[in-house]
């Protein structure tokens, strides 16, 4: 079981029941929207609505969203990278830095690649494809809330490239630049040719809890290394 | 400009070559110590025009006639300085080649007739000084002339080129505005085509239908729009836009975020592979089978490969038609691969769907082909 949140009417009426008696266990999981198109805008915070999910805020720019969300602590940001104001980037340094408990998952629509690998470097932990499905938009919000890091294809074949690169070019990447075990590179492969967490399970003999560990650690890494990068970019930069 | 630039060395230059000489001559002069105030006078006329000509707004009529006369001045007080016997036994005038800046002035700021019509009238002053006319004191007015020629032209090539180039930076800000706003008109068709596919699903009926074709029509855009780098090296060929192309709804590229750079025919070749491999599963899968195709930038290779969930080739299968003398799917895919020196692992079972695997070495370099994954 993931969270206390199911994707169906009967688990939001669950919730708010159980919201009652037990607060600090099974709290609504609280949502915040950030896309410049009221429509799509719209439409998420009703899914999630319906979802049972609290939509504490749908908000059109990425300044005033890193503002609102320092007051209404949204546990999860669903956020697309195109905003008219600010980069996607930039929003969630925004958001991180002054909640670094948020989880952010990145939605797009036109899958620009470098732009949702920085996403994801920057401490994005998921990303989607706007076309995505319903029920495949609400388990991604839900595994994000979880703390899960929510892979497709498309962002493992991105990050998988990332550490080669790193691994090609050892002069780029800086000293103590990540690299993969080879069973997360097994992993990472196997997601990003598709194959779901359970088959990959099955095919290599490991429990679906530790695939799900393998591809987390190689964002962790990722993550860590774009940190102390751009620490060592500061310093050297003297700011 | 860089012309006017270069003028001014040649300004520098040709002064410091008239102070060499006139230290070496200036005892057997008629009046030695004038020829030092005309060197001053040389010298601080030179500082002002070089100062002046460094200005565009101040390269008009006034300064270059200054320019002439102060020159003009120059060279004919060498009569008087140097005198009229040691001029017509070849000694030099004051000025030498120093005479020469106004006329390669004029041939930059108004063209080759105005720079030859400078070249004349200082040429002309010069002979006037020497009082006679030989080949060897009108080769220096001849050169004069041609460099006023030569000059002039340059200048009206760079003219030409710099309007050239103002001209293609317009353009290209021009489509850089018109491709800013075409990617925000993409971002919005996309996001619409999104909607309209994820609610058609919900919908179910003919709804569905429409959300299937959104579907469709959104991933072609994002294979259009998705932008390109440039070749780093002219015949090399970006093999994720290449494989872009392949994407559908049923269809997921996954790709690093940087190119990958592969030869024209190994792209070729390698886009037809997957052709086929894509075509294979639409002919025999059901419908709704979902294909991925993985492309993979190692140092020493490019792997691409293409997985289905379909029901897997039966056992027997490639051979068979290998013996009826067709050339299977694989068959095509292993003469392409073979052909760039590459190798294929195909995997395949009724649970797992197929796999297809095809790796090609960069540049020559063995391939070493993997242990296809259980």
């Amino acid at each position: 079981m993931r969270g206390p949140v199911r994707g169906t009417h009967e688990g939001s009426l669950a919730v708010s029941v159980m919201a009652v008696h037990e607060p600090e266990v099974a709290r609504t999981i609280r949502v915040m929207v950030v896309d410049d198109h009221p429509m799509w805008r719209e439409g998420v915070a009703r899914d999630l609505a319906e979802a049972g999910y609290e939509v504490v805020a749908a908000i059109g720019e990425g300044a005033q969203a890193v503002r609102v969300a320092a007051a209404v602590r949204p546990d999860v940001v669903v956020l697309d990278l195109q905003l008219p104001d600010c980069s996607g980037v930039d929003v969630i340094h925004g958001l991180l830095a002054a909640q670094p408990l948020t989880r952010v998952l990145v939605l797009s629509a036109s899958g620009e690649h470098s732009d949702v690998l920085e996403a994801v470097k920057a401490g994005a932990t998921g990303y989607l494809m706007k076309s995505a499905k319903r029920e495949e938009f609400l388990d991604a919000v839900n595994r994000t809330a979880a703390g899960e890091a929510v892979f497709t294809a498309g962002l493992a074949g991105l990050v998988l490239g990332e550490f080669r690169r790193l691994a090609a070019r050892p002069a780029d990447a800086g000293p103590n630049a990540p690299s993969l075990t080879d069973r997360e590179t097994e992993v990472l492969r196997l997601v990003a040719k598709g194959v779901g967490y359970k088959e990959i399970a099955e095919r290599l003999g490991l429990s679906h809890r530790t695939v799900q560990n393998h591809v987390q650690n190689t964002l962790n890494k990722l993550q860590l290394h774009n940190r102390v990068e751009l620490a060592r970019y500061a310093i050297e930069r003297g700011l | 400009m860089t012309l006017w630039r270069a003028l001014a060395v040649f300004r520098v230059v040709t002064l410091a070559y008239a102070v060499i000489l006139t230290a070496r001559n200036f005892q057997r002069y008629d009046h030695p110590y004038a020829a030092w105030v005309v060197i001053a006078v040389m010298a601080t006329w030179s500082v002002v025009t070089i100062s002046a000509y460094a200005w565009p707004r101040a390269r008009g009529w006034p300064l270059l006639a200054a320019d002439v006369v102060v020159t003009a001045a120059c060279v004919l007080s060498s009569r008087w300085i140097v005198g009229p016997e040691l001029l017509s036994d070849g000694t030099p005038t004051l000025t030498i080649t120093w005479m020469a800046c106004p006329v390669v002035a004029v041939a930059i700021a108004r063209g080759r007739s105005w720079g030859a019509a400078a070249a004349v009238a200082l040429g002309a002053c010069d002979l006037a000084v020497r009082g006679l006319i030989t080949q060897a004191t009108v080769t220096g007015t001849v050169i004069m002339i041609m460099a006023a020629i030569a000059v002039g032209h340059i200048a009206l090539l760079a003219d030409q080129a710099q309007e050239r180039l103002r001209l293609a930076a317009e353009v290209l800000a021009v489509n850089r505005e018109r491709e800013r706003l075409a990617r925000g008109i993409h971002d919005s068709v996309l996001q619409v085509l999104a909607l309209v596919q994820r609610r058609g699903a919900e919908l179910g009926g003919e709804a569905a239908e429409l959300g299937r074709l959104a579907g469709e029509q959104e991933a072609a855009l994002r294979a259009l729009v998705s932008p390109g780098d440039a070749a780093p090296v002219s015949g090399m060929v970006d093999l994720r836009e290449v494989l872009g192309a392949h994407a559908s709804a049923g269809v997921t590229v996954s790709a690093p975020a940087t190119g990958v750079w592969v030869r024209a025919r190994v792209a070729h070749e390698l886009d037809a592979a997957v052709g086929a491999a894509v075509d294979n599963v639409r002919r025999h899968c059901p419908e709704d089978v979902r294909t991925w195709i993985l492309v993979e930038d190692e140092p020493d290779a490019v792997t691409v490969t293409v997985r289905d969930e379909g029901p897997g080739i039966p056992a027997g299968r490639l051979e068979q038609a290998e013996a009826e003398g067709r050339l299977g799917v694989a068959q095509s895919i292993l003469g392409r691969l073979r052909d760039l020196g590459g190798t294929v692992t195909i995997t395949s079972s009724p649970s797992a769907g197929t796999e297809i695997e095809l790796c090609v070495g960069r540049s020559g370099a063995p391939t070493k082909a993997r242990s296809p994954l259980a």
